[in-house]
C-alpha cells in the first residue's frame, strides 16, 4: 500500500524535489554572478553579431533585428552548460553525493541546469531590452505567446543535446571541447550565424530537420511572427523527435558510463 | 539474517599505459594498451544486523573501493553483494534510504551556500522524514552533536570539524540501518574525534544500525569496533576480534612499574627492558609469563605502582601490514 501510495505521488514528489533543487542552486550560484555574466555575454555575442551583420545587408528589413533580439533572448534563456556542473561533478568525484540520494541524479541536473537559466534570464533580459529599443523592435503578445510551445521544447531540446555531450565526461576529459564542437553546430545551424529563412533552398531544408533549428530560430522565428500555422507543428514534431532520440542516447551513455565510474578523489 | 554478505568480491580497474618516447606515443594513439590493476580479489565476509566492525588496512588495501560497491557507487567486476537484502549496484531508492555513507574527506555534499539548517530541511523533504520525527532527530542531532551554533552557518563557512559534525548530522536524520563510515576522524582534533566516536557508539547502541568503519586512527578502530576485517592488496588477511589479533600478533605484554630504588639488572632478568626514565620501568613480557612475573616483581622490588597493558594498537596492526597476520 505504501509503495503504490509513493508511486502514485510520485511525479508530484519529482516536481517537488525539482522545485528545492532550484531553490537550492539559485542561491549557490548567486555567489558566482561574476561568472553568470561571462555566460551571458558569451550567450548574447553571436545574435549581436549576426544582428550587425545582417542589418547592413538588409536595412530595410525589420524583421532582421526583431528575429535577433528575439534569438538573443531565446539564447540566454535555453543556453545549456552542463560541461561545467554535471561533466565537472564526474571530474572531481562529487557526483557521488547525488548517486547516494534516493533520488534520480537528473533532479540534481535539471535543477542547476534551470536556476542557471533563471540567473541568465534576469541578466540577459536588460540587454534585450536595451537592443530592441535602440533597434526600435517591436514583437506582437500573440506571436510572442504562440511561441511558448516550440521555446518549452527547444529549452528541453537544448538541455538533452548538451547533456548528451556532457556524458562523455565518463570517457574523456576533453568534455569542454566537445560540447564546444555542439555549440558550434548550433551556431552554424541553429540560425545564428543567418536566419534560416536567409539560407539557399536545401540547406535550409536540412536546418529545418536538423536539431539545432528547433533550439534557438525556431522559437525566434515564431515569436517575431514570420513562421505560423502548421510549419510551428511541424517544428514541433522535429523538436518532439529530436527531444526522443537524444533523450534515449542519454539513458544509454548514461548507463554504460555509470558502470566504468571510479569515483576519482571522493 | 545477515545486514550485509560479501562473496568472491573483485574489483579490477583498467589503467592506461604507454613506454616513454616518440614511437610509444605515436603507437599508442593506435594502439592504446591497458593494464588491469586488481584493487579488491575475492573478499568475503559477512555482517550482522548492529554489527559494528572497523575494516582496516594500509593505503590501497581495497577498504574503499569495497565500501563504495557496498554503497552502489561502484560496479564490482564480479562477485556477489547483499547490502540489507538489496543489490547495491541497483540504486534503488528504498535502499538507498537506508544507507547513509560518511567519507572525512567529503563530509557534506551539494549546495555549499545553503545554511545547516536549510541543508537539513531540504534531507527531510528528499528522505520522506515525517516532520514530528524530524522535530524530534533535529532536537537530539543538535544536542548530542552541539549544533546549536552551526544551524544559521553556510556549509562552505565550516570547519572541517563542523563540516563532519553536520554531515552526521545530515546522514543520521533518516535513520539509516547501514552505516559505512571511511576515516571519520580524518582531520578532526582529539575532541572532534572523541565526539564523533562517542555518537556514532550510542547511535549503533541505540538503533541498531550496523557499522563498517575504515580508519587510519587505531583509536577509532579500538573504542568502536569489537570486530576486525582486515584486507590488504584487496585480499581479507584476517577476519575476527580485535582482541585476538593482537595476542596472536603480539605475543607479549607490557608491565609499567614505578619502583624509584629498582635494581636494573633484576628487572632485566624478568623481562626485556623497553624503557627507563625517572624510576618508571616498561617491559616486555611474554603473555603466559605475565601473571608468574608481576607476582616476583611485586615481591622482590619496592614497587609504588604497577599495570599491564597490551602492546599499542598501532604496533599491532603495523606489524599485520608488514609482516601479514600469518
Amino acid at each position: 500500500m505504501t509503495v503504490s501510495a509513493a508511486q502514485y505521488h510520485r511525479p508530484a514528489r519529482l516536481l517537488h524535489l525539482i522545485a528545492l533543487r532550484i531553490r537550492m542552486e539559485v542561491l549557490e550560484w548567486s555567489g558566482s554572478w561574476w561568472f553568470l555574466l561571462t555566460l551571458v555575454v558569451q550567450a548574447i555575442v553571436g545574435p549581436l553579431i549576426g544582428m550587425f551583420v545582417w542589418s547592413a545587408v538588409y536595412p530595410a528589413d525589420p524583421y532582421v533585428a526583431t528575429y535577433y533580439v528575439a534569438l538573443l533572448l531565446v539564447t540566454v534563456m535555453t543556453e545549456s552548460f552542463e560541461q561545467f556542473t554535471f561533466s565537472e561533478k564526474i571530474y572531481d568525484g562529487t557526483i557521488s553525493h547525488d548517486l547516494l540520494k534516493p533520488q534520480p541524479v537528473i533532479i540534481s541536473t535539471i535543477g542547476t541546469n534551470l536556476a542557471i537559466r533563471i540567473w541568465l534570464t534576469v541578466m540577459g533580459i536588460p540587454v534585450a531590452v536595451l537592443t530592441g529599443l535602440a533597434f526600435g523592435v517591436s514583437l506582437t503578445w500573440s506571436a510572442v505567446l504562440s511561441a511558448l510551445p516550440v521555446f518549452a521544447f527547444g529549452a528541453i531540446l537544448s538541455f538533452c543535446w548538451i547533456l548528451l555531450l556532457s556524458l562523455t565526461a565518463f570517457w574523456t576529459e576533453r568534455v569542454h571541447s566537445i560540447v564546444g564542437f555542439g555549440w558550434t553546430l548550433n551556431f552554424l545551424f541553429g540560425g545564428t550565424i543567418a536566419p534560416l529563412a536567409f539560407l539557399p533552398g536545401p540547406l535550409r531544408e536540412i536546418g529545418q530537420i536538423l536539431p539545432f533549428y528547433g533550439m534557438l530560430g525556431l522559437p525566434a522565428d515564431v515569436a517575431t511572427g514570420r513562421v505560423h500555422g502548421p510549419p510551428v507543428l511541424t517544428g514541433l514534431a522535429y523538436q518532439g523527435a529530436w527531444i526522443v532520440v537524444f533523450s534515449a542516447l542519454a539513458v544509454v551513455l548514461w548507463r554504460a558510463g555509470i558502470r566504468r565510474y571510479t569515483v576519482v578523489g571522493a | 539474517m545477515t545486514a550485509v554478505v560479501v562473496e568472491d568480491l573483485c574489483m579490477t580497474y583498467r589503467a592506461p599505459i604507454r613506454g616513454s618516447g616518440w614511437k610509444e606515443t605515436l603507437s599508442s594513439v593506435f594502439n592504446r594498451q591497458y593494464r588491469e590493476v586488481p584493487a579488491v580479489r575475492n573478499v568475503s565476509f559477512t555482517l550482522a544486523p548492529g554489527e559494528v566492525v572497523g575494516f582496516i588496512g594500509p593505503n590501497g588495501a581495497g577498504k574503499t573501493t569495497t565500501m563504495k560497491i557496498l554503497s552502489g557507487l561502484l560496479h564490482a567486476t564480479s562477485g556477489h553483494v547483499q547490502v540489507l537484502g538489496f543489490t547495491p549496484a541497483q540504486r534503488r531508492s528504498d535502499f538507498l534510504r537506508r544507507i547513509a555513507f560518511i567519507r572525512g574527506s567529503q563530509p557534506v555534499g551539494g549546495s555549499q551556500e545553503l545554511t545547516v539548517l536549510d541543508t537539513l530541511r531540504y534531507q527531510r523533504l528528499l528522505y520522506e522524514v515525517p516532520p514530528a520525527e524530524y522535530r524530534q532527530s533535529l532536537a537530539e542531532l543538535t544536542d548530542l552533536l552541539d549544533l546549536e551554533d552551526l544551524l544559521q552557518r553556510q556549509l562552505r563557512a565550516l570547519s572541517l570539524g563542523e563540516k563532519m559534525r553536520a554531515g552526521l548530522a545530515l546522514s543520521l536524520l533518516y535513520r539509516p540501518q547501514m552505516m559505512f563510515l571511511d576515516e571519520p576522524t580524518l582531520g578532526l582534533d582529539v575532541t572532534g574525534a572523541t565526539t564523533m566516536r562517542r555518537f556514532v557508539a550510542e547511535y549503533a547502541e541505540q538503533t541498531g544500525a550496523t557499522v563498517l568503519l575504515t580508519s587510519h586512527y587505531m583509536a577509532d578502530v579500538a573504542s568502536l569496533c569489537p570486530r576486525l576485517v582486515l584486507i590488504d592488496k584487496g585480499k581479507v588477511q584476517y577476519d575476527g576480534k580485535l582482541d585476538e589479533l593482537a595476542a596472536k600478533l603480539s605475543p607479549y605484554k607490557l608491565v609499567r612499574l614505578t619502583a624509584p630504588n629498582a635494581d636494573e639488572q633484576r628487572l632485566r632478568d624478568a623481562g626485556e627492558l623497553v624503557e627507563a626514565s625517572n624510576g618508571t620501568w616498561v617491559l616486555r613480557v611474554p603473555r603466559e609469563e605475565v601473571a608468574r612475573t608481576t607476582a616476583r616483581l611485586l615481591t622482590e622490588l619496592d614497587v609504588a605502582d604497577l599495570a599491564v597493558e597490551e602492546a599499542p594498537l598501532e604496533a599491532v596492526i603495523d606489524r599485520a601490514y608488514r609482516e601479514g597476520v600469518g
